[in-house]
């Protein structure tokens, strides 16, 4: 049981600040969809979590069970469990989807991991995310179509089992069928692994497949209301601004 | 009215550095080997040390070259395969240690149905029609100091002759080794794939740690008769001593004859490198390849010549480098479709990532054209290492060398597989991760400067 606890934090990057002071907890088997417009932060706090090295921290705490993140590199978050479904996944020239895979189970772990056990959650992975099984010898994400790079994102992550999942806009640039796979995809790794998740998204269509128990808007770097699926429904209906509005008179 | 002088020429103009020029055909009219040993050694006494000029940046220079230093070593037969070849499968082997040959095996069946591989020496005295009919054909032997010194001086050398028709699978594997400083190794392989034949062919430049300045000034020819293919392979790795390599290599493609070859250089304090390939045939095709990695206060200078001289042919050339340290890397890469070469096609191509704040590649195509139905075009990157890249990967759980070594083997990967030689491939790739290991620290202070 994993959780994963922002405390007040603050971010920027070279020249303006974009999280001002979040809070937020995710524990493990717990899913989280995380709302917002474009440009209010999301993707900060997604980068932010996984230690991007173009967002400096100013205040505040990321805590994975009570542990603070804050100074640790990438791969040291990733070998705590943590793992980030990138928005717009980078080409890995020359370096096919499996052997990428090979050495990214191997970083985690002190024994590399054997042939057939390696083999059989790659033919498990594959079949989960319906792609085919000559997709693992292709370069990671080179020359990949939006689809394919997100069903790659989420083959990585079975494939890596993390603990606790951000998936940065998995939904964005998805056909409706790739958008279900995906999506039910992630449901399963839920179901099957207790993977936590916080999914975060601007539209809402990615939640007509997963479930979450957990809704929070942000806007303008804050956190500025949490609840449950009703939230989904009224922004679906009403739009961002009743929100905020509603934030500008408490202020 | 301002009279118009013509500037005047500089004292020592003629010591200034050459522009690179294509040999384009031009070889050594043929006569004996004492006749064109002579020739080339009044050409070694006339000609001072050279320099080439690059770019008007830089320039490759072997003035500093103390030749008087540098001595031939003889040494007896030895029996033992050299390491880098254990494991290596092998057709035939040819070793030479300084200035003598060593090592020579080859399978016995394919002595018996015909194949020759001996000490180029040998071959002048028991193959000699076949030596005089190839021996320099493409090969100039006067064109500066260090190739009228190899021409003059040369001893050992390889020597190898594929009959015709006849297809070998296992390479045939020729090895030059320095084996201590203040050594001059003048080489010369002369390789012969008769019509129809296909073989396959690796030449490594070999030195451990050694004091003092080496030199190899060494010759290549590889002559594809028609229908022949090859695929060859010269692996240079000078270790870290002081070696200098100055050579020439040309690949002659005759009429539906096959080249791919890979020139990769791993490793040398100085090389300067001419590599020329021509098509001579109507449907020669060929591909060529190259991988060039320099480090610490290395000084690589190749020029590549892919030279059509007539059509219809194909070519497609395609090298990748990498810097670190101050190394210095260059590239110069010439097309040249010659007069009534119609219908050539051919690409060049070349792609670079530079490691290191202090390191410096560069890369400059030409194309010359003389013919009208043709395609010739070059592209190229130059690259730095990715940091979002690095951030993906990072955030996979690899270290940040990791990562960096995943992205500079599959920049070169993509040549590497090409060898379809898992020993050679295996060799290439250690060899590319010990040098991203030595660079480590050079690499994280260039990405923290950025």
């Amino acid at each position: 049981m994993a959780e994963l606890e922002i405390r007040n934090l603050h971010v920027r990057t070279e020249d303006r600040e974009i999280l001002r002071g979040v809070d937020l907890t995710v524990r493990s088997g717990e899913l989280h969809a995380l709302l917002g417009p474009n440009g209010s932060g999301k993707s900060t706090l997604a980068n932010t979590i996984m230690g991007h090295p173009s967002y400096e921290v100013t205040d505040g705490q990321i805590l994975l069970d009570g542990d603070e993140l804050n100074e640790l590199e990438p791969h040291e978050r990733a070998r705590r469990g943590l793992f980030l479904a990138f928005q717009y996944p980078v080409a890995v020239p020359g370096v096919s989807v499996a052997n990428f895979l090979r050495m990214a189970i191997n970083a985690q772990r002190e024994e590399p991991i054997k042939v057939p056990e390696f083999r059989s959650a790659l033919e498990h992975a594959v079949k989960l995310l319906d792609v085919d099984r000559k997709f693992t010898s292709r370069h990671l994400n080179d020359g990949f179509s939006g689809g394919e790079k997100k069903r790659a994102e989420i083959l990585q992550m079975a494939m890596l089992r993390p603990q606790l999942a951000v998936l940065d806009e998995t939904d964005s640039g998805l056909d409706v069928d790739a958008l279900r796979t995906v999506a039910e995809g992630v449901a399963r790794l839920h179901r099957e692994q207790g993977i936590g998740a916080l999914i975060i998204t601007h539209y809402q269509r990615i939640l007509d497949y997963i479930k979450p128990e957990f809704v929070h808007v942000m806007i303008d770097g804050r956190v500025v209301l949490d609840g449950g699926p009703e939230i989904v429904e009224r922004i679906e209906r009403d739009g961002y601004d009743p929100i905020r509005e509603e934030v500008a008179a408490r202020a | 009215m301002p009279s118009e002088t013509p500037a005047p020429r500089k004292a020592g103009a003629r010591r200034e550095a050459a522009l690179n020029h294509p040999l384009d055909g031009r070889g050594t009219p043929r006569m004996t080997l004492a006749e064109s040993r002579a020739l080339a050694r009044a050409a070694y006494e006339r000609l001072p040390l050279p320099s080439w000029r690059r770019s008007g940046f830089w320039a490759t220079s072997l003035e500093s070259l103390d030749l008087e230093a540098l001595e031939a070593r003889e040494h007896a037969p030895d029996s033992s395969r050299p390491a880098i070849l254990a494991g290596a499968p092998a057709a035939g082997v040819l070793v030479q240690r300084d200035s003598s040959v060593v090592h020579v095996e080859l399978d016995p069946e394919l002595a018996e149905r015909g194949v020759i591989l001996c000490s180029l020496e040998e071959a002048a005295q028991d193959h000699a029609a076949l030596f005089e009919r190839y021996y320099l054909r493409r090969l100039p032997l006067d064109r500066h100091k260090l190739e009228a010194a190899s021409a003059a001086f040369w001893s050992g050398g390889a020597f190898l002759y594929v009959p015709a028709e006849l297809q070998i699978d296992d390479p045939f594997q020729i090895v030059y080794e320095i084996s201590e400083g203040r050594t001059a190794q003048y080489a010369h392989t002369l390789a012969i794939g008769d019509r129809g034949s296909a073989m396959r062919l690796r030449e490594y430049g070999l030195a451990g740690e050694a004091e003092g300045q080496s030199l190899h000034a060494g010759q290549f020819e590889l002559y594809l008769e028609d229908n022949a293919r090859c695929r060859l392979t010269q692996l240079r790795d000078w270790g870290s001593g002081e070696v200098h390599d100055v050579s020439t290599s040309v690949v002659e493609v005759a009429r539906d004859a096959y080249c791919h070859w890979l020139p990769a250089l791993l490793g040398g304090a100085l090389i300067r490198h001419h590599d020329e390939i021509a098509i001579a045939g109507p449907g020669g095709d060929m591909a060529f390849r190259g991988v060039l990695f320099s480090e610490r206060e290395e000084h690589f200078d190749v020029f590549a010549v892919d030279l059509h001289e007539t059509g219809p042919s194909g070519g497609d050339v395609h090298w990748r480098g990498a810097a670190s340290g101050s190394s210095r890397a260059s590239f110069e890469g010439l097309i040249k479709i010659n007069q009534g070469a119609q219908q050539s096609h051919t690409y060049l191509q070349f792609h670079s990532m530079l490691l290191s704040r202090d390191a410096e590649l560069d890369a400059i195509p030409s194309v010359l054209v003389g013919a009208d139905d043709v395609s010739a075009s070059h592209g190229g990157t130059v690259g730095e290492l990715d940091e979002l890249l690095i951030f993906y990967m990072q955030s996979r759980g690899l270290t940040r060398p990791q990562a960096v070594r995943v992205i500079v083997e599959g920049f070169f990967e993509p040549l590497i597989v090409q060898l379809d030689d898992p020993h050679l491939e295996g060799l290439i790739r250690e060899r590319i991760g010990s040098k991203l290991h030595a660079a480590a620290a050079d690499i994280e202070s260039y990405a923290l400067a950025r």
